[in-house]
């Protein structure tokens, strides 16, 4: 099976696909997609903060009012002017009465929102807040502090506290986390295991995808062209299927490795310092792991998606035929990201020894939290057998497939190949 | 010594036989025209014995023994339906598929460049093979069907499509590679050059085999009451008499058909008597055309518009 042929034909496609405008583009442009990605939701928080807002803060005493003012007397998005607050002292009825005269500036946004500051605020800290928009948590990330200050100031007042003891109740509770595994060494953890969880994720999602599809439209385009009776007449269709799916995986496994690189360099050498809520506690086992799965999900997925460029002969169809194979890259990918929220659910841990899914889930399991060695080998072994298994049967479509012209075969006629020999 | 034996094929695609029974066999160093119409079933067999189709029953004989990877390394075939990858340059192309022929190193890049300037394609060597013209792709495409040196070369209707000059350079390689003592096979609804070019045929017709055999026994077998004559004036009148079977009217040519041998000198004396200017009286001759239209009977007409 692995000959001389089937190293001819890893060689073209190797120089096909590893040598192509498109490949380098690709291994050039995902990383600074995904920078964009993860970057992008700090862009628009950074765009939604920028906002300028006007507020007008209203107080039922006039301690509150000076209070309040003191606190917000150093705030930086006061002095940045991003913020516009006024302060004033009103009553219960004269409060509602100017509520109703500001309707029509609150609804033209001219004013963004009123703050009441009731006395009781003083017993249960509830303020109340109008706006055409009450819900806008960027707004209130800038307001909660210095109200808070105020009101526990002002609370704690003439009861003869030191300044610690004050600043202790304004402090809200900090939730460190430390990442406890199998090595001696807790360390503090950051969102690094996280990204990185993700990042496996996103590359052999998007990667078992886009390679797929690439090796179905050239198996695709080798039957349009004709060129498969050539081939045909030279090799047979077992040892051109293994070509061409060996000489993609191949590619695909050195994008990958060109991908994990600055993450490799992470891990490795001291030359790049993450911060702290960042730190990353990955090895290179880890790296590498990530490397064989990816090999091992490529030559599973990219027998299914030969197979099906065989049982098509034109790329539309063949793209509509694909949905199968969608959902055993699609369902494994949500499960994976779902980690990210829990990573000890119960499905991504079944998932993760599951034929098919284990490809995609178990990388990023490894990335996020300690998985148990023996449901590694389970996986392992999961994988290997599901590669195994399923590369004769896509085999046996492609070498049926592959000669098929014309009418466009159902799905119960395909099953109908697997009895061929 | 034949070098291959076609056993008994059959293969059917849905209700349709289209190869049903096909035996023949192709003797070592000849020209083997198998010849049919289109969709007779040609490119099916030769597809069953590229090992490209498995065939229902039957099988494929390489001296001795059954065909697998060994007749796969020494066959240079030539699909009907040409293929090459768009995107490979020329020369890569030739390499690529003399490797996969297990050809690699110098001596076929040598060959290669020999073939190329042949073809007249030096210029074209590091274009790609989808700048090229449609000619000058079939010639790329013959090129990868020799240039591993092959014993049996396998072409599936190699003059369709080919303009004249193109179709001489053809057959003066095919000549060639005989005298090298190859064994050539090669498929044609052309009849005309099955029978300059053929030692052997098999005419294919229906998926069923209704001519086998060296063309020369062929010929004489079936020349025997046959006349080809070359002429000007309206030969029709033939046909009133009795001993005369058949006038068939090819244009350039007339083929007519007696009904015993000893009545052929009657017909030179009937033209003559009836002032036809007689330019070439042929006895004993038939054309394979004739002898095609004779054994497959009245679906001659579409035959004869290609031919």
């Amino acid at each position: 099976m692995f000959n001389k042929r089937t190293i001819a034909i890893i060689k073209r496609e190797l120089r096909e696909k590893l040598f192509s405008k498109t490949f380098i583009l690709m291994t050039l442009l995902i990383p600074i997609f995904m920078i964009f990605a993860l970057g992008s939701g700090t862009i628009v928080n950074s765009l939604g903060g920028n906002t300028k807002f006007n507020i007008e803060i209203i107080s039922q005493s006039p301690q509150l009012t000076s209070a309040i003012k003191s606190a917000f007397a150093e705030n930086n998005d006061i002095k940045e002017g991003n913020l516009k607050v006024s302060f004033s002292t009103k009553s219960k009825p004269e409060f509602n009465s100017f509520l109703g005269s500001s309707r029509e500036k609150l609804l033209k946004e001219n004013l963004t929102g009123i703050i009441f500051i009731p006395d009781s605020s003083l017993q249960d800290k509830e303020i109340e807040y109008y706006s055409k928009n009450p819900n806008n948590s960027s707004l209130f990330n800038k307001l909660r502090q210095p109200i808070n200050k105020a009101l526990i100031d002002l609370y704690f007042q003439g009861q003869n506290l030191t300044g610690n003891q004050i600043n202790f109740a304004r402090k809200n509770v900090d939730i460190n986390g430390y990442k406890v595994s199998s090595d001696k060494q807790i360390q503090k953890a950051g969102y690094g295991n996280m990204i990185a969880s993700f990042l496996f994720t996103f590359l052999l999602y998007f990667s078992l995808l886009y390679i797929g599809a690439m090796v179905m439209r050239s198996v695709v385009q080798e039957k349009i062209n004709r060129i498969v009776e050539i081939l045909l007449s030279s090799a047979s269709s077992t040892e051109l299927m293994i070509g061409k799916i060996l000489g993609n995986s191949i590619t695909g496994v050195i994008q990958m490795f060109i991908w994990l690189l600055p993450l490799m360099l992470l891990i490795s050498t001291s030359w790049f310092v993450l911060p702290d809520e960042l730190t990353l506690s990955l090895t290179m086992g880890n790296i590498l792991f990530v490397l064989f799965y990816f090999f091992i999900g490529l030559i599973t997925f990219l027998g299914l998606f030969a197979s099906v460029g065989a049982i098509f002969d034109n790329d539309q169809d063949a793209q509509s035929g694909i949905w199968p194979i969608m959902i055993l890259i699609m369902i494994p990918f949500f499960i994976a990201i779902s980690l990210t929220n829990n990573p000890e659910n119960t499905i991504a841990t079944v998932a993760s020894m599951f034929p098919f899914a284990s490809i995609i889930v178990m990388p990023a399991r490894i990335a996020i939290t300690d998985v148990p060695l023996i449901q590694i080998l389970i996986s392992v072994i999961v994988s290997i057998a599901t590669m195994s298994s399923i590369f004769p049967i896509a085999g046996k479509i492609y070498k049926v497939g592959i000669l098929m012209t014309g009418k466009k075969p159902k799905w119960s006629e395909v099953i109908k190949w697997l009895k061929y020999n | 010594m034949n070098a291959l034996e076609v056993h008994n094929l059959v293969k059917t695609f849905g209700s349709v036989r289209a190869v049903d029974d096909v035996s023949f066999s192709v003797p070592e160093g000849s020209v083997f025209g198998l010849i049919g119409r289109n969709g007779a079933g040609k490119t099916t067999t030769i597809r069953m014995m590229m090992n490209i189709y498995i065939p229902e029953t039957g099988e494929v004989v390489l001296r001795g023994s059954k065909i697998g990877q060994e007749f796969r390394d020494k066959v240079g075939y030539l699909p009907e339906e040409r293929g090459l990858y768009k995107k490979m340059k020329v020369m890569e192309t030739l390499l690529f598929f003399a490797e996969l022929k297990g050809k690699t190193g110098r001596e076929v890049e040598r060959k290669a460049n020999e073939y190329i300037k042949r073809f007249q394609l030096s210029d074209r060597k590091n274009s790609k093979i989808e700048d090229l013209s449609k000619g000058n792709q079939q010639k790329i495409q013959f090129i990868t069907t020799i240039l591993h040196d092959p014993e049996f070369i396998i072409l599936d209707e190699p003059f369709s499509g080919l303009d004249p000059i193109n179709t001489d350079l053809l057959r003066e390689i095919i000549v060639e590679l005989k005298s090298k003592g190859k064994v050539i096979i090669f498929s044609t609804h052309l009849m005309d050059f099955a029978e300059k070019m053929c030692d052997q045929i098999a005419m294919i017709d229906h998926g069923k085999i209704i001519l086998n055999g060296e063309l020369k026994e062929i010929k004489k077998k079936h020349a025997k009451n046959n006349i080809s004559l070359s002429h000007s004036g309206d030969v029709s009148f033939l046909n009133k008499y009795d001993f005369i079977e058949k006038v068939e009217d090819f244009g350039n040519q007339t083929g007519i058909r007696v009904k015993e041998a000893s009545q052929i000198q009657q017909v030179l004396k009937l033209l003559v008597e009836n002032n036809i200017t007689v330019n070439k009286f042929n006895a004993n001759e038939i054309s394979l055309h004739e002898i095609f239209v004779e054994l497959a009977g009245n679906n001659s007409s579409n035959m004869k518009a290609e031919a």
